[in-house]
Parts: C-alpha cells; sequence; structure tokens
C-alpha cells in the first residue's frame, strides 16, 4: 500500500538523507520566493519603471505594452510600478502584525496553559471577549477610533490575531504538559522559563509556523478588506490587496489590475507556505534527533 | 456531519418563498433596505426611490423631467407674494379608499413639524410657514400658516417669500391611517394617493409594490413592482444578464462600469445626467495662495475635464462649466467652455509668484473613500503639471461633512444634488454667503444680493435670468472650479417599456409595461 | 461534565457584560454618528440635528443612555433601530438570526470531512506528487479572495452554465454558490493543518509501537492518528466557525443575502449602534458556544484532557 511509504522512510537511515535532501529543497524553493519578494520590496523604487504615483488619464486600463509591461489602472498608473511599491507595505503589514501576534499569542498562550489558575482564567477571559466581537466588526471599530492609515492597520489586525494564536499556543501546550519529558523536566526541577524555552517551545513550534506561513495571506486579505471599507492604508500608497480590491471592480472588461496583483499575492503565499513546510521539517526536534 | 448538511438544506428549503407566477412583476434594483417607507421620517436617497411609487406631493415631474401639477391642480400666489392657495385635484384616493382632501394636507405639514415623531428631510422646507416655529416647539398644536378653505382648497402663509413652495417634493400622507392601524401603520400598509401600495418588505431581500387599482392617473400597468436589494452593481448587472431584474439603476460609477463597456448592454443602456453639480472648493480663508485669482484660475484649467470623462468615467458624463446642471430649470446652456490649457496655467502661478510651484505650502485634497480616484488625479495632476505640493486625504464621511459644513477644509473635491429642479437648490446653497453649504467659504456681494432678489421673484423668466448673471459673477471669479456632470446609468430589458430615467432618477413605474 | 459545562454557562454572564461595556465605550469613540447620517443633505440644519437628536435620546448624558439601554436588556428590550426609523431593533435582526449560522454551518460541514479527507490522503503521501498537487490547489484556494471566486463562480454557474441564480436568499439553488464560496478557503486551511498534524502524529512513539505491534497501517491511521489530530484541530475548527459567522460579509453582500454580516456592517456604517450591539452580543453568545463546544468535545476525543483543569 503506497501510504506505507513514509514510515518506511524513516527507518533507514539512507533514505532519511534523501528525504531530509528534498525537504529542503522544498524550503530552498520558499526561502528564494521570499528573498525575491523581500528584495523587491526593499528594491522596489529602484526597480520600478514608472513613478508609481504618476498618472495619465488619457491613458487608463492600457493593456500590457512594452513601456507599461503589466498594463495600466483606473488613472493610467503602471500597474508593475505599483505591484513594486506595493511590496513594500503589505510584507511590512503582514509582517508587523505577525511578529506582534506570536510575541504576545504565544507567551500569553503559553502561560496560561502551564501556570492555570488565575492567569490562565485572566488571560482566557480576554481570548473570550476579543473572539465574542467578530473579527471584522472588531478590527472596523478599532480602525474607526484611530483613524485610518498603516498602524492602525497593524493594531486592529494584531489585536484581532493574537488571541487565536494564544489560543492554540494553549492547546498545544496543554497537550504536552501531561507528556514524559516535561513531567521529568519539572521534577527534575528545572524553573518554568526554561521548561517553556527549552522543551516546550521547541515541541509547539511547527504548527505554529505552518499557522503563521498561512496566516500571512490572511493578513493581507485582511488589510485589503479594511482598505476595501476606506480604514485601510491610503492613497495614493499602493498595497496589494487595495490593488485586487480595485482590480476587481473592472475584472470582466481590464482584468490585468486583477490578476498581476492577485499574482504577486499568490506568489508570495506560495513562498511563505512552502518556506513554512521547509521550516517545520527542519526545526521539528523529534525529526531532527532520530 | 452528513445529516447535519441535510438538517441545513432542509431549513434552507423551508425559506422557499413562492410567489403567484400569473401575476406580473416589474423587477428593478434598489443597492440596500431604505431606512423607512413612511413620508415623515423619510430623510434618505433608497427610501425616496420605492416612496416616489407610493406617495405623491403638490407637483411631480413628467418624462421631460418637467414639474407637472399632481395632487394640486392649480395655485396662485397671494397679491403680498407669502403665500399661496392650491386647488386640489378631486377625486384622489388613498390607499386606504379615503379620498385625499385638504384636511390631509394640513394633517402631513403638521406632522412632519411635531416634536417626537422624527421628521425628516421633508420638515425644513416648512420653516418659513407660518406659525412653523410654534409647531417645532410643541407650543402649538395646529399650523397657523395652513388654511383648510374647503375640501378641494387649501391656502398656505409664509414669514417670507417662498416662490418654489410648488414644487418642493412634500409627500401627502392619509390621516385616518394612524386610527386605522396605530403608531406602526407604516410596516403593514402604505398612506399615499400614489401608483402602487406598500405590500411585503422581506428585510435585506425585496420589498414588494401592488398596484393601486383606484390610481387617478396613467396606469398603473404592471400588477406588482418589485425592489431587489441588491448591494452590490456587480451582482446587480449579473443579475440583469441573467434575466433577474427587468430593470437596473448603477448606483456605484465604479462597479458599474462594465455595463458600459460591455457591448451585450448597449442597446439596453439609457443615460441622463443628474442634477448633480460638482466642482472643487477652495477655501481661501485657509490656504493662503487661494486668495489670488491667478492661482484658482491656473488649478481650474489643468484640469482636464473631457480626459476625465473619457478615463475616469467611461464616457458616462460630460465637463461642467457652470454650477447648475442640465435639465434643472434656470440651466445656461451657452456659458463658455473652460479650455484645458496646462501651458498658461504654468504662466498665471509664475506670475501669482509660485512658478513651478514654489513658495507654496503643503495642501491637502481631502475626500471620502468613493470619491479617491478622482480626488487622485487632481493630486498628482496639479503635482505633475504645476507643481503644487498637493496630496490626497481620504477621511470618514460624516466627519468630513460636518468640517466641510465648518469650514475647515482647504480643498476637496464635492458634489450637491438638488433636491428639486430649480437652479436656486444650487446657487443659493452652495455659494450664498451665509448658507453653512457654501463649504468653500467663497463670498461676494453682488452674488449674495442676486441670489436674495431671486427668492422673491415669483417670475420664472426674470428669475432665471438673475440665476444666470449670479453663476456668471461666480465663475468670472474663480470661486468655484466646475468639474463635470455625472450620467446617471440604467439599462432596461427589450421588452419592458415606460421606464423613464430623469435627472431625478426613475419617475413613478406607473406607465412601465412589461411585455 | 453537566456541572463543567453549566459553570462555563455562568461564566459567560461576565464576559458578555464585558463585551457590551467595552462595545459602548467602542462605538462613543467612532467618529460620526447616527445624527449626522439621518441628517444626509440637511447635514448643516443645527435646528433640526437638535431636534432629532432629541427625538431619539441622543441629547442625553452618556451614562444616562447606557444605564437606560443597559437596565432595557434585561428586559428584552434592546431599542429601536437609529438607521429604520420606528422599527426595534429585535424585528430587524430577527430576521437575520437564522441565516448567517445557516451559511457558516452549512460551509463547515462541507469543509471539515473534505478538508480532513485531503489533509490526511496528503500526509500519508508525503512528498509524492499526490501530496503537491493536493497542497497545490489548496493553497490556491487560500489564496484566492473571496470575492474574486465569488465573481468568477457566478460568471461560470450563474450566467454561462446558468444552472444556478445568480443572487439572492430563499431557496437552495440560491444557496449553492455562497456556501461553496465560503468552503474553499476553510477546506484549504484544515486540509494544511491536518497534514501537518497528522506527519507529526504518525512519527509519534506510540503510532511506531502500534506498528511495530503489526496493526493494519489504515487502523494505525484512522483510530490512532486520527484521533490524536482531532484534538489541535478541533481548535482550528472553532476559530473557522467563529471566522465563518463574521466572515460572511463579503459573500452576503455579493449574493444578497440578507445575513447578520452585512447587517453588522451596515449598521456600523449607518452608526446604528443598537444594531451594532446587538449584534455584537449575539455573535458573543454564539462564539462562547462554539467555545463550550470544542472544549466539551476535547474531553470526548482525549481524555488526557479534563475538565475543569485551568482551574486547578
Amino acid at each position: 500500500m503506497a501510504a506505507a511509504e513514509p514510515f518506511r522512510v524513516l527507518d533507514r537511515r539512507g533514505a532519511d538523507f534523501r528525504l531530509r535532501f528534498r525537504r529542503s529543497r522544498n524550503a530552498v524553493a520558499g526561502a528564494v520566493l521570499v528573498t525575491l519578494v523581500v528584495l523587491v520590496a526593499i528594491f522596489a523604487h529602484w526597480l520600478a519603471p514608472h513613478d508609481f504615483e504618476r498618472v495619465n488619464i488619457l491613458q487608463v486600463w492600457a493593456v500590457p505594452s512594452a513601456a507599461h509591461p503589466l498594463g495600466t489602472d483606473a488613472l493610467g498608473r503602471d500597474i508593475l510600478s505599483r505591484i513594486f511599491v506595493g511590496a513594500q507595505v503589505s510584507l511590512f503589514v503582514a509582517l508587523a502584525v505577525l511578529a506582534i501576534t506570536l510575541t504576545v499569542g504565544v507567551t500569553l498562550g503559553m502561560v496560561a496553559a502551564y501556570f492555570g489558575g488565575w492567569a490562565d482564567t485572566l488571560i482566557m477571559r480576554t481570548v473570550d471577549i476579543i473572539f465574542a466581537f467578530p473579527e471584522l466588526i472588531l478590527a472596523i471599530l478599532v480602525a474607526a477610533m484611530i483613524g485610518p492609515g498603516i498602524t492602525t492597520v497593524i493594531i486592529a489586525l494584531s489585536l484581532v490575531w493574537w488571541p487565536g494564536i494564544a489560543r492554540l499556543t494553549r492547546s498545544l501546550v496543554l497537550q504536552l504538559k501531561n507528556e514524559l519529558f516535561v513531567s521529568a523536566a519539572i521534577a527534575c526541577g528545572s524553573p518554568p522559563h526554561k521548561i517553556l524555552r527549552r522543551h516546550i517551545l521547541p515541541n509547539i513550534v511547527a504548527p505554529l509556523i505552518v499557522r503563521a506561513s498561512i496566516g500571512v495571506g490572511f493578513i493581507i486579505m485582511a488589510e485589503a478588506t479594511l482598505s476595501f471599507l476606506g480604514i485601510g492604508v491610503q492613497e495614493p500608497q499602493p498595497t496589494w490587496g487595495g490593488m485586487i480590491r480595485d482590480g476587481l471592480q473592472a475584472l470582466r472588461t481590464d482584468p490585468y489590475l486583477a490578476l498581476y496583483s492577485s499574482l504577486a499575492l499568490a506568489i508570495t503565499i506560495v513562498g511563505f507556505n512552502l518556506l513554512g513546510d521547509g521550516l517545520r521539517d527542519i526545526l521539528d526536534p523529534r525529526i531532527r534527533d532520530r | 456531519m452528513i445529516r447535519l448538511s441535510g438538517w441545513a438544506l432542509g431549513t434552507l428549503a423551508a425559506l422557499v418563498l413562492t410567489t403567484a407566477a400569473h401575476a406580473q412583476t416589474f423587477r428593478t434594483n434598489i443597492v440596500a433596505d431604505p431606512a423607512m417607507i413612511d413620508p415623515i421620517t423619510y430623510s434618505e436617497l433608497v427610501a425616496g426611490d420605492v416612496m416616489s411609487n407610493i406617495y405623491e406631493g403638490f407637483t411631480g415631474l413628467n418624462a421631460a423631467g418637467e414639474v407637472v401639477p399632481a395632487l394640486a391642480l392649480r395655485w396662485e400666489p397671494h397679491d403680498d407674494n407669502l403665500g399661496f392657495t392650491f386647488h386640489l385635484r378631486p377625486g384622489v384616493q388613498f390607499h386606504s379608499g379615503r379620498e385625499f382632501t385638504a384636511e390631509d394636507v394640513k394633517y402631513t405639514l403638521e406632522e412632519l413639524l411635531k416634536p417626537g415623531n422624527k421628521g425628516g428631510l421633508n420638515a425644513p422646507y416648512l420653516d418659513n410657514v407660518v406659525g412653523a416655529e410654534a409647531m417645532k416647539s410643541g407650543e402649538a398644536d395646529a399650523l397657523e400658516g395652513v388654511k383648510v378653505v374647503d375640501d378641494q382648497t387649501v391656502e398656505i402663509r409664509f414669514n417670507q417669500p417662498e416662490v418654489l413652495f410648488p414644487i418642493y417634493p412634500i409627500w401627502f400622507m392619509d390621516k385616518g391611517i394612524v386610527e386605522e392601524l396605530g403608531p406602526e401603520w407604516m410596516l403593514q400598509a402604505s398612506a399615499g394617493t400614489g401608483p402602487f401600495k406598500f405590500a411585503e418588505w422581506n428585510r435585506g431581500q425585496d420589498i414588494l409594490l401592488t398596484a393601486h387599482e383606484n390610481y387617478w392617473g396613467e396606469g398603473p400597468y404592471v400588477d406588482e413592482v418589485r425592489f431587489l436589494i441588491v448591494p452590490s452593481d456587480d451582482t446587480g448587472i449579473s443579475m440583469f444578464e441573467a434575466g433577474e431584474l427587468d430593470a437596473i439603476y448603477i448606483n456605484n460609477t465604479a462597479e458599474g462600469r462594465r455595463i458600459l463597456k460591455d457591448p451585450q448592454f448597449e442597446d439596453e443602456l439609457v443615460k441622463v445626467p443628474a442634477a448633480q453639480i460638482r466642482y472643487l472648493g477652495m477655501n481661501q480663508n485657509l490656504y493662503q495662495p487661494f486668495k489670488d485669482i491667478r492661482v484658482r484660475e491656473a488649478i481650474c484649467t489643468t484640469i482636464d475635464r473631457d480626459g476625465m470623462v473619457a478615463g475616469l468615467f467611461d464616457g458616462a458624463a460630460f465637463p461642467l462649466y457652470g454650477q447648475v446642471t442640465p435639465g434643472v430649470a434656470g440651466y445656461n446652456p451657452d456659458l463658455e467652455p473652460i479650455a484645458y490649457d496646462p501651458e498658461r496655467a504654468r504662466g498665471l502661478l509664475a506670475e501669482a509668484g509660485f512658478e513651478g510651484g514654489a513658495n507654496m505650502p503643503p495642501v491637502k485634497v481631502t475626500t471620502t473613500a468613493p470619491n479617491k480616484d478622482e480626488a487622485t488625479y487632481f493630486a498628482a495632476t496639479l503635482k505633475q503639471e504645476l507643481g503644487i505640493p498637493a496630496e490626497v486625504e481620504v477621511v470618514e464621511r460624516a466627519t468630513h461633512i460636518k468640517a466641510m459644513n465648518a469650514g475647515e477644509v482647504a480643498f476637496f473635491p464635492w458634489g450637491w444634488s438638488a433636491g428639486y429642479p430649480d437652479a436656486l437648490y444650487f446657487l443659493s446653497q452652495v455659494w450664498y454667503g451665509p448658507s453653512v453649504y457654501n463649504r468653500a467659504r467663497w463670498q461676494n456681494d453682488a452674488f449674495d444680493a442676486l441670489i436674495e432678489q431671486a427668492q422673491q421673484e415669483p417670475d420664472n423668466v426674470k428669475r432665471y435670468a438673475i440665476y444666470n448673471e449670479a453663476e456668471q459673477i461666480l465663475l468670472d471669479d474663480w470661486g468655484t472650479c466646475p468639474l463635470t456632470v455625472r450620467m446617471q446609468v440604467a439599462a432596461v430589458k427589450p421588452n419592458v417599456e415606460g421606464v423613464n430615467l430623469t435627472p431625478f432618477r426613475f419617475l413613478p413605474f406607473n406607465t412601465v409595461k412589461v411585455n | 461534565m453537566l456541572a463543567y459545562a453549566l459553570r462555563r454557562v455562568i461564566g459567560l454572564v461576565p464576559v458578555l457584560l464585558t463585551a457590551i461595556v467595552l462595545c459602548f465605550i467602542a462605538i462613543q469613540l467612532v467618529p460620526g454618528d447616527p445624527i449626522m447620517v439621518l441628517l444626509s443633505d440637511q447635514s448643516g440644519n443645527l435646528e433640526l440635528e437638535a431636534r432629532l437628536r432629541a427625538d431619539y435620546g441622543l441629547d442625553r448624558p452618556i451614562l444616562v443612555q447606557f444605564f437606560d439601554y443597559f437596565s432595557g436588556i434585561f428586559v428584552g428590550d434592546f431599542g429601536m433601530s437609529f438607521r429604520f426609523a420606528n422599527v426595534p431593533v429585535t424585528k430587524i435582526i430577527g430576521t437575520s438570526l437564522a441565516i448567517t449560522p445557516i451559511l457558516a454551518l452549512s460551509a463547515l460541514t462541507l469543509a471539515v470531512p473534505l478538508g480532513i479527507a485531503l489533509g490526511t490522503f496528503a500526509a500519508l503521501r508525503r512528498n509524492r506528487p499526490a501530496d503537491i498537487i493536493t497542497i497545490f490547489v489548496v493553497v490556491a484556494g487560500i489564496s484566492i479572495p473571496n470575492f474574486a471566486l465569488s465573481a468568477f463562480f457566478v460568471y461560470l454557474f450563474a450566467i454561462k452554465l446558468d444552472v444556478v441564480p445568480v443572487a439572492g436568499w430563499g431557496s437552495i439553488e440560491q444557496a449553492v454558490l455562497p456556501v461553496l464560496v465560503l468552503a474553499i478557503a476553510p477546506m484549504g486551511y484544515i486540509t494544511r493543518l491536518t497534514r501537518t498534524y497528522m506527519l507529526e502524529v504518525l512519527q509519534q512513539d506510540y503510532i511506531r509501537t502500534a506498528r511495530a505491534k503489526g496493526l493494519r497501517q489504515r487502523l494505525v491511521v484512522y483510530r490512532h492518528a486520527l484521533r490524536n489530530t482531532l484534538v489541535p484541530l478541533l481548535t482550528t475548527i472553532g476559530i473557522i466557525f467563529g471566522g465563518l459567522l463574521s466572515g460572511t460579509f463579503v459573500v452576503e453582500t455579493i449574493f444578497n443575502i440578507p445575513g447578520l454580516g452585512r447587517l453588522a456592517i451596515e449598521a456600523i456604517f449607518a452608526r446604528d449602534y443598537p444594531v451594532t450591539m446587538a449584534i455584537v452580543m449575539l455573535f458573543t453568545v454564539f462564539y462562547s458556544l462554539i467555545n463550550l463546544a470544542v472544549d466539551l468535545l476535547y474531553g470526548l476525543i482525549d481524555p488526557r484532557i479534563r475538565f475543569g483543569e485551568e482551574q486547578g
């Protein structure tokens, strides 16, 4: 039966090597894509063939040509240049939100699960309350309170995202707490912060990375939704989400904007996913130690 | 899990609505649930789309968009110019079967003013009626300035001339309805005289109106009008394409552009200019360079109106050279076009001491989300062509309106839609000195004097001449920068006739036939 | 377990109260107000503004407004809508109440079994073409925004093939496209997570032991591996369900579905506070019930997690 394959492979050291190589190839592919996107973001203004703000009302929705390789948008602005510059904002928002939510969510989730008691009650009730608000509505309320802009988007999305991470972390830690190696560490008298960092964190990293890698795409889309509702990143600063939204209105007649900005988004998401998968394999101690 | 799915679908099936197949129905779209369907609290566009089929005022519009008598057959101004005597149309029946009389007119006007009634947008039309203040404060139970002479005659008196009172779109309602159905009557029935009566409202889905058999005017020919609530115009176009709508009105230009570009709709399109002026407001108190007329002229002549029509609106607009739109009484078709001449504009700017934008402080083109493309175009063009350091700023709507009313926004593209078909609505509200809606705070004594004169002039021809003179003063001073007039875009299936689009959206559907 | 459930339900009350208070405060901080929305073209008519403010009771001090609202809730009076003149909030919400949960549940019913099946399928064929293709398709599904997917589906199924209506609500045919659109992203999400968890579980000692004991592959996967995968997956499914409930907004708009998501967004934009508050409360209850269900299910699937442990 085909399904037996992974088990057999794991048991043979030579095959394990090959497998590791295949795995890292995945990671390399993801890393290459992500690096590419990051490089584009960093050197956007230098790479862009045109000024991304330059409007030309007589050349709106132009089809791709030598002058405009990906065509132009509703104001005759060069789509390629805007995709390059848009990478900056989209990536910055996604990475900032991920950094904040992972730090806050993982820390609080681990504390809640490990210590229990009032810390758990307090943290999980806060999580419940935030969860109780529909996330989009919460984000809109926050954004409406502090006015539109990139900071708003980051704060609003972070606020919405950390409870999910915290809850996932908590459930993963709860599961691990009963494992032998954790009990052993506790019995040895290791201090909690050491146990959490050395024994628990490495064991919950895999699902967290997968979640984070998927999260990048979700955050970029959520940013688009906020922009769609007029409380996201503002003109003339381009974001992929905003470009997809603008492009979709013209999808049936002038598909280039929607198509290429979605493609940019998709490439980035695939890149992060591959990287996440690769990292998961490399970081997973159960695979590494054997 | 499979069983769960069956349960969900079963519940769905239970929601299936069945309609009588033989009734002839006309289906069109509205963008949201109307906020209300009663003429007292009436305050918004969507409600107006539905209610114009249910309620009527003294006058209405014909297919050419001109004012014609409706519930009033004729009217005479009083000699002192401080009142009107209205002669009502005899034999008009409400949806309840009761007859429409002068008592209903008085009742409606009083209800609009009573404290606690949430009187909406039609209430301010009564501000000058004698006794309105006492009604609003609760001191009086009856409106002193309205006198019922007999069943078919009513006199209305004002504190100051209100020459346009007969064309104010105040909808009259059935005095007996509250007694018959209680204060929540509007969820069960309608109290109008219009061609259709309210039948059913499935919140979020549709509103059904049925024919008023005893309607005094033409039709109605169809048995039902169904307003489907379609928040997305793109969905609406697909529904029209699939035959789920008989007529569609495009509410969102960006989403609706597909209908303009797709050749399959070419023969079904209807385009009529909207009664909405658009202008670029320049507040001279807030941005020093605007004080120089050469700067204002330079800005206005750097905007490519023809380019905007083609590029931003796919041809569904045309350049506006004044501050009155075609189809509104008092429109001047002979205004000189505003030339697009960035070269000359650069010269003007240099003359004013701002060559290439030098010495100009940064300025924001402020707008709301739906207008961001237009505003981005202005900011980018002024920057590219003249070097003016302009940036776009998108803000929340209510906040923006409040700030504009307070005269706190320096530079903004904005519009103003006429509430009735007379140029006074534009000129006296948007550019008259004392008006709060003079959001650019442009001030000119000669202009203001002409507007005050027009407000007292009952003769239409003379009044229109005054409008034209005042408008020219505004334009000569570059006090405004007229932009474009949007075309209203609608599409009607070939088997449907009698759908009339005017500058004030669709006319009532009493003339519609579905073949 | 019953006592535990009861304790959790009682624990819901402070959460609900906090949500109400926070929501009320948040709403006060949002710029713009319902009266400005109502005024529309009369935005500068200060007299009308003052009168409407009084008519709607918005001229009273905030605390008075709050306690008035708060005391009303206990007798089932959620106030009158600001946006819909003279209509009680309960009446507005009543018509949308069941729609969003039905949509979310239908989408979940489609997404969960498919996602778990695909995830298991992919995990067992790790790094082989079947796995790579599955993951690619699934990632593509996640990467395509709801609205783009909807536009494509409408064009293909409603216009070109003409097998379902474009939009509307009330018949099964009308529900097909929105449910499909809603199910795709969660399905992708569940597939990926199942695959990850599955791979992890398959490397655990007890699975290896089970295999060493000679248990059949299929039995190992279904009885042991899948069961252990379900625990972390449950949390995620709970979150996805919550997300589906509030995430139906776009789909509800595109397909003209009068659900709670659309109602909530419209209420926020019209500054219709009473409706906004009521929907937030409703969602609070929904979410809390989902969480409770998830926690209870944990115990059924994984006896190692004991109820009430968090109190310990």
